[in-house]
């Protein structure tokens, strides 16, 4: 079963390109997913069914069950949820290094059947490769496709730019702060291009000032791409602050709880009243979780 | 104990030079008090098998300027002997364990299929080769000697190989698939040089495994000369002094070998970032 034949049931209607110009009210929430298929065009993500049972010898455990997502094109979607609820994964699966037990995931209009160079990813603990420089790390993805030194040397300066790294280009990645080796790690999964970047609590890692200037260093960066972006965070601040939308997930096993649009322009008031109202709501939303049973 | 001055003196222990100075007087000091004991034993301990210090000392000098009381060859001639075998072991050792040691453990079929026998060969000790090595001509006699130093070197490298490709951060392989890896790229681009560390890990451990199998496996093999075999020749003529003298070339190339290999591997874990 694909994607796109479950698709073709509903009418393709006006999509809307932008997604930060929407008009929707902000924090308003669309609960139902058929409101979401309206814009079937610039689905780029199609998740149907999808489930994950771990199982050992005596025991299974039920991560993720009947979770139906769709992803638009150039959307940045948070997800947030109760811990150890799966959230990593669901990133997992869409990343294509864990195969789902039920399911699939369709990503333009292509089961995804194991992990591709269309979808960049970015670990919580970096997972850089100490051995090389920053450059050369940056450059790694190039390397595989076999893209030429020279053509790859003018990408690893325009990322390295990018993402304020150029002094450090010979630097090893032991010699640099967490944030700076979490910048590393977005430029490289950026450098070949992907369709989708995939972030999984990308700075979780990381100290609180340096987090909320992660965060800003990464909505500059990803104003000058066009990347849909999942981005798993426990961070609800992170995930009102970054994201177009946030799915909060029901404690295991995972399935869609809530999904929250925010409509604002970037950069955004944390302090502004609407954000923190958001905040609160979504709190509150996993509270809920966290308490029941 | 703290009323032994050399041992308590006042020292800043974030000066490097003074921590410098410290460490050379104890390594001094302690191979002074072992001399100390090595004469009173051999002075006062009625063991003709054991020379005086200095005798020792005075044979080595003649060793170096004269050669040997019996064949008159020089310490070199017999050092040169010793490390030709040496690094045609060592040379051997490295060819067969680390591809092996990769490949074994990239890919855990093999692994599981191969651990069995390792584990059944890796206790026996490397000198019980030694008859069967020299016995078998196939290779020609010198490489008996050779044969045994491989067979002692081998394990170090090849398990610490296994293990070193094991550790592997699994981050590391999850982040190169994503980056389109395959499995080929992500063997020669991240287990290749992340195991780098572990295989001269192992290296340093095989080396003075291989130094102590050279030295009994000489013994066996008299044409070829080398160190063993000198001092198996001049204890069968009664010359102690000449037979400690080599006793103690071999204890100096022996930590020589292990101390440069001892730098290179921690120069090469910093200089990878994998310390």
């Amino acid at each position: 079963m694909t994607g796109e034949t479950e698709l073709n049931e509903t009418p393709v209607e006006a999509a809307v390109a932008d997604p930060g110009q929407r008009e929707m009210p902000g924090g308003v929430v669309s609960e139902s997913l058929e409101a979401l298929d309206a814009s079937r065009e610039d689905i780029q993500i199609s998740i149907r069914g999808l489930g994950k049972t771990y199982r050992t010898d005596d025991s299974e455990t039920v991560a993720i069950e009947g979770f139906d997502l769709d992803v638009k094109k150039g959307e940045l979607i948070s997800i947030v949820g109760p811990s150890g609820c799966g959230k990593t994964t669901l990133l997992r699966m869409i990343a294509g290094l864990l195969e789902p037990t039920t399911g699939s995931i369709v990503i333009d209009g292509r089961v995804c059947e194991g992990p591709g160079p269309d979808r960049g990813m970015v670990f919580q603990d970096f997972a850089l490769f100490p051995w090389r420089s920053v450059r050369r790390n940056i450059e790694f993805g190039l390397e595989i496709d076999g893209t030429p030194s020279a053509d790859r040397a003018a990408r690893s300066d325009e990322l390295l730019s990018m993402v304020g790294l150029t002094d450090f280009a010979d630097a090893r990645v032991h010699e640099l702060s967490g944030g700076m080796k979490q910048r590393v790690a977005i430029a490289r999964a950026l450098a070949t291009n992907p369709d989708v970047l995939l972030m999984d609590e990308p700075f979780g890692a990381l100290d609180a000032q340096t987090r909320n200037l992660m965060q800003e260093n990464l909505v500059n960066i990803l104003s000058q791409t066009d990347q849909t972006v999942i981005f798993i965070t426990h961070s609800v601040d992170e995930a009102v602050y970054l994201s177009d939308r946030i799915v909060v997930l029901t404690k295991r096993p995972a399935t869609i709880k809530s999904i929250f649009d925010i409509p604002w322009e970037w950069p955004r008031d944390r302090a502004a009243p609407e954000f923190t109202a958001l905040r609160k709501e979504i709190l509150e939303e996993l509270r809920e979780e966290n308490v029941m049973n | 104990m703290t009323d032994i001055a050399v041992l308590d003196f006042k020292y800043d222990e974030h000066n490097r030079v003074q921590r410098w100075i410290r460490s050379g007087l104890i390594v001094v000091v302690s191979l002074l008090l072992f001399v100390l004991f090595w004469w009173l034993v051999a002075e006062w301990g009625y063991f003709e098998t054991i020379p005086l210090p200095q005798d020792t000392f005075d044979a080595l000098i003649a060793l170096i300027q004269h050669g040997d009381p019996i064949n008159h060859l020089t310490l070199w001639t017999e050092v040169s002997s010793s490390l030709k075998t040496f690094f045609k072991g060592t040379a051997l050792a490295l060819i067969v364990a680390i591809p092996l040691g990769l490949l074994l453990g990239y890919v855990k079929p093999l692994r599981e299929l191969a651990t069995p026998v390792i584990e059944v060969l890796r206790p026996i000790a490397p000198i019980a080769w030694a008859p069967i090595f020299i016995a078998t001509r196939a290779l020609g006699l010198t490489w008996g000697p050779a044969l045994v130093v491989f067979m002692g070197m081998l394990f170090p490298i090849l398990t610490s190989t296994i293990f070193g490709v094991q550790r592997i951060d699994p981050s590391w392989i999850d982040a190169s698939k994503t980056l389109g890896a395959s499995r080929w790229q992500i063997f020669y681009k991240i287990v290749l040089p992340a195991s780098v560390p572990y295989v001269l890990n192992g290296l340093k451990t095989a080396l003075g495994i291989g130094w102590m199998c050279i030295v009994a496996a000489e013994i066996y093999v008299t044409s070829l000369g080398g160190l063993g075999n000198f001092i198996y020749t001049m204890a069968q003529n009664f010359y102690w002094d000449y037979a400690f003298a080599g006793i103690i070339v071999v204890a100096v190339l022996g930590l020589l070998t292990t101390g440069v290999a001892e730098q290179l591997s921690k120069y090469v874990s910093k200089r990878m970032g994998m310390e």
